[in-house]
């Protein structure tokens, strides 16, 4: 068990830097997700932690350690790959078995550890078949076994679950948190899919272009976004975002209609912003209403628990989604309410939070 | 340190594995370009000086060696031709057949050795009263040409995919169309390939016209070995003979190295 | 052409020409040849049908039985040899290097030029007197040797010429093979901190081991089919000693013009080496881990 720290990290391909300067601190224990869209440098952090590159400037830590230069082996990291990275001519037995083989372990102990760990994950009775006899999931689940024997200090997960479907990448985001529960051991998770860093990670690495973004807990990322690029992002559907002009404790939108928001901004004075509405939070109002943004509604998406609204704002956008079942439908003329305190207001020109 | 280490090994392997091919042929072009006296001493003259060209004026002179020089022509240039006229669309035909037994039929005839064709063949030329003239020789190599075209060619047609084609058939083309005016164009590298591995293994084929040809029909590699046998040469235009018949080849592969590659792995074909 | 209506694809009009070809001069050869082996037949005089009374024959012809001997000797050293060259060239090979592109066009040479004029002058260097060869084992102190003129060592003389030769058919398979490999295994073997030699042990080779088997049938079947440099360098010679199935069969066919008895030799070569081919396809099925 260990804490991770990233310190001044830069990173070149040719001519271009692919990781511009970040600083990440990961605690030991946590379970810390680093996520943003593709080319963003995430896979290439986890890989210069794991030690297959190297930086170009800036320090790692793995604990105490600084590991700068350590090949993978002597830094206490195991690494789960997105194509699983099976030996295909090994028994699933065989596989997990490799590395405590290589390194001189007594077969008994090789023995227990492997039997142990293919208990904790349900791969007992598959410990002779090859990978190419095993389904996606199951495959899965000997990389995560073949990680978990060597005890590391630091499992890293690369993108674990993109080429598993829809159903099962559900079930195995619970296996790996559950996993996580029980052996505690630090985590550090690379996805571009934001759905899997909300529900699994204990802090969030949110990056862009070689950045860092912003760092937090769910919860915070959520109800904080430091700019448009994360409030966007993070959250399904996406937040709207409505530029506006703000006076005030109150904005009127660009699209039409006026929303008042929280005391908080009192002391803005006058400025363009951008206002953010997350979808989960408008209300369906009649049309006409006095606070809120007058728009036609375009489309009706119902599936179930929730009705997804797309409504026309004077050529913009905005969607809604709402959990009781309004007699809506296409052409009706609403407006789209918000509750003060959850409007988010950034700045129209530096796209910062105010 | 360790880097360089690496870097230092590396480049020793790659010295002693390239060392056996290189220094081969240069002391061919040493043995071809020293005279009489050179190649005659001992301990053994590695740099000719000065080197000379009387060898291979001997060569021209004894001998009819252009016609010699023409005969292989002649033979390799048919035995591909025709191999091509009707390898290429063979090829075809089992990619998109998906033929796979036809295959087997010519893996087979790459398993029996070149003399179980000859027999019978020499023995129907020998009743034909053919044996002396070009054409035997001729249809023999096609025993070597037309496999490893068909056998190249099929496997590029099999990676070109059928929307290309698909679209043309909505269009209205039919098959012999569609070969023609696309798959043809398309397949052209991997028919080059063939062509060219066709023609090397034909020029180089000595036991057909050992068996089949007479004395004006003989082909490179047989006239450079009734040399060493009937008359008694020295050294260095013996030399300088084989760097001629071998030398178009040597080129060829030089040249075109990489595609030969390609061609070969994907099978592992050697002609006869 | 319509081709929904028909129970014949068209393309079958592509393959006849061809078809015709393989047939006049593949597969009636080999008719022919089955044929004939059942024959006592030499050129000149009247063939009588003989039954099986060849083959009976070659079963006690000693001098049949012993170029059998030398034709499996040659071929397990012409195989094995260039398959473990082969395999470190491609290991070699694979790697970056300045000017890699030229130096496997050099490595490829030996197998593209004309293999008589190759065999030419491997004999002027195996002269002994004059030739190149003692003179370099001179240089480091070792004796002239007599080479393909020794009984005992010409076959291994003629397995070095054919390794030289056909190293590099081996490389370019093997080569291919490791091109195709996943690149992951061996990240997660990095990760899990193999040696490099444990890597190869343990990774490369068994993932290369169908290619190796590939390039190993491809090497036997040429190997036992070897014609032009033994022909060249030592007839077969000194005596029989370098003689091989299939220089026995040139001679039979073509100095003794028997072609009843060359038949039957053809017919039990191409059972041998349809046998031994099966017993390497057996091998790589079993070593394939793919699906």
């Amino acid at each position: 068990m260990a804490s991770v720290t990233l310190s001044g990290i830069e990173k070149h391909f040719g001519d271009t830097r692919v990781i511009k300067g970040v600083d990440i601190a990961i605690g030991d224990g946590e379970f810390a997700v680093f996520v943003g869209p593709s080319g963003c440098g995430k896979s290439t952090l986890l890989r210069m932690i794991a030690g297959l590159d190297d930086p170009a400037a800036g320090t790692i830590r793995i604990g105490e350690r600084t590991v700068n230069g350590l090949p993978p082996k002597e830094r206490g990291v195991s690494m789960v790959f997105q194509t699983y990275a099976l030996y295909p001519h090994m028994t699933v037995r065989d596989n997990m078995g490799f590395g405590l083989m290589i390194a001189g372990t007594e077969p008994s102990t090789i023995g227990s550890k492997v039997a142990g760990a293919a208990k904790i994950l349900g791969l007992d009775k598959l410990l002779d078949r090859l990978p190419r006899q095993l389904s996606g999931g199951q495959r899965q689940r000997v990389a995560m076994g073949r990680a978990m024997v060597r005890d590391p200090q630091v499992f890293l997960f690369d993108e674990p679950l993109s080429n598993l479907d829809a159903k099962l990448r559900v079930q195995m985001r619970t296996e790996i948190r559950a996993l996580h529960q029980r052996l505690k051991t630090t985590s550090i998770y690379v996805t571009h899919d934001q759905i899997e860093a909300m529900t699994m990670a204990d802090r969030i690495i949110v990056l862009r272009d070689g950045l860092v973004e912003q760092i937090g807990t769910p919860a915070h990322l959520y109800d904080n976004p430091c700019n448009t690029f994360v409030a966007t992002f993070i959250g399904s559907p996406s937040m709207n975002l409505v530029a506006g002009k703000a006076q005030g404790t109150s904005a009127t939108a660009d699209a039409g209609g006026t929303l008042a928001l929280s005391d908080h901004f009192a002391a803005l004075g006058e400025r363009r912003v951008v206002l953010g509405l997350r979808p989960e939070h408008l209300r369906v109002r009649e049309a006409g209403a006095a606070s809120g943004i007058p728009c036609t509604v375009k489309v009706v998406e119902f599936s179930g628990a929730d009705t997804l609204l797309t409504c026309d704002a004077q050529g913009h956008m905005v969607q809604a989604l709402v959990h009781d079942r309004l007699l809506v439908k296409a052409g009706d003329a609403v407006t789209l309410a918000i509750e003060p305190h959850l409007v988010h207001v950034f700045d129209e020109a530096t796209q910062q939070r105010l | 340190m360790k880097k360089t280490l690496d870097k230092l090994l590396l480049g020793v392997c790659v010295i002693l594995l390239v060392s056996p091919a290189i220094s081969f042929f240069l002391w061919m072009l040493s043995l071809a370009f020293k005279n009489e006296v050179d190649n005659l001493a001992f301990p053994p003259v590695f740099i000719p000086s000065p080197p000379t060209f009387a060898n291979f004026i001997k060569v021209f002179d004894s001998g009819p060696f252009f016609k010699y020089l023409l005969n292989s022509i002649v033979v390799s240039g048919l035995a591909t031709g025709i191999a091509l006229l009707i390898g290429v669309p063979a090829g075809y035909g089992i990619a998109r057949l998906k033929a796979k037994k036809l295959l087997m039929v010519i893996m087979i005839a790459r398993m029996t050795p070149a003399i179980s064709f000859l027999i019978p063949l020499f023995t129907l030329f020998q009743a034909l009263g053919l044996t002396g003239t070009l054409a035997p020789v001729i249809i023999t190599h096609l025993v070597i040409t037309v496999p490893i075209t068909v056998y190249i060619v099929s496997g590029y047609f099999e990676t070109l995919p059928n929307e290309l084609e698909e679209a043309a058939v909505v269009d209205g083309c039919s098959p012999w169309q569609r070969f023609r005016h696309i798959a043809l164009p398309l397949a052209r590298p991997g028919i080059t390939v063939a062509a060219i591995l066709a023609f090397i293994f034909s020029w180089n084929n000595f036991i057909f016209g050992a068996v089949l040809a007479g004395r004006e029909t003989r082909t490179l590699p047989v006239a450079i070995y009734n040399v060493l046998t009937f008359e008694q040469i020295a050294w260095g235009p013996l030399a300088a003979a084989a760097l001629l018949v071998t030398l178009p080849v040597l080129l060829l592969t030089l040249v075109i190295q990489k595609e030969i590659v390609g061609g070969l792995t994907a099978g592992g074909v050697k002609g006869g | 052409m319509r081709k929904l209506s028909r129970p014949i694809s068209p393309f079958i009009w592509f393959i006849v020409p061809a078809v015709i070809v393989i047939i006049a001069v593949i597969v009636f050869p080999w008719m022919f040849t089955l044929w004939m082996s059942l024959f006592d037949w030499k050129i000149g005089s009247v063939a009588r049908f003989a039954g099986l009374s060849n083959f009976t024959e070659l079963a006690t012809n000693t001098r049949f039985l012993e170029s059998i001997a030398h034709t499996l000797i040659f071929t397990a050293m012409a195989v094995a040899a260039p398959l473990v060259l082969g395999t470190a060239a491609a290991l070699v090979f694979h790697q970056e290097f300045p000017m890699r592109g030229f130096l496997r066009g050099a490595f490829v040479l030996p197998m593209m030029a004309t293999p008589v004029a190759i065999a030419l002058v491997w004999v002027m260097m195996f002269h002994p007197q004059q030739g190149v060869l003692n003179y370099l084992l001179s240089l480091v102190g070792i004796g002239p040797s007599e080479w393909v003129y020794s009984p005992r060592l010409s076959i291994a003389c003629l397995v070095l010429v054919d390794i030289w030769q056909w190293t590099p058919l081996v490389m370019l398979i093997v080569l291919g093979g490791m091109a195709s490999l996943p690149a992951d295994p061996f990240e997660a073997a990095l990760m899990e901190g193999a040696t490099r030699w444990q890597t190869f042990r343990y990774v490369t080779l068994p993932m290369l081991l169908p290619f190796i088997l590939v390039a190993g049938v491809v090497r036997m079947i040429d190997a036992l089919k070897t014609f032009d440099t033994i022909y060249v360098i030592t007839q077969g010679g000194p005596g029989t000693a370098s003689e091989t199935i299939n220089i026995y069969l040139y001679l039979q066919a073509f100095s003794f013009y028997q072609i009843g008895k060359s038949s039957a030799v053809v017919v039990v070569f191409f059972v041998l080496v349809v046998a031994l081919s099966m017993l390497l396809f057996w091998l790589r099925e079993r070593s394939k881990y793919y699906e």
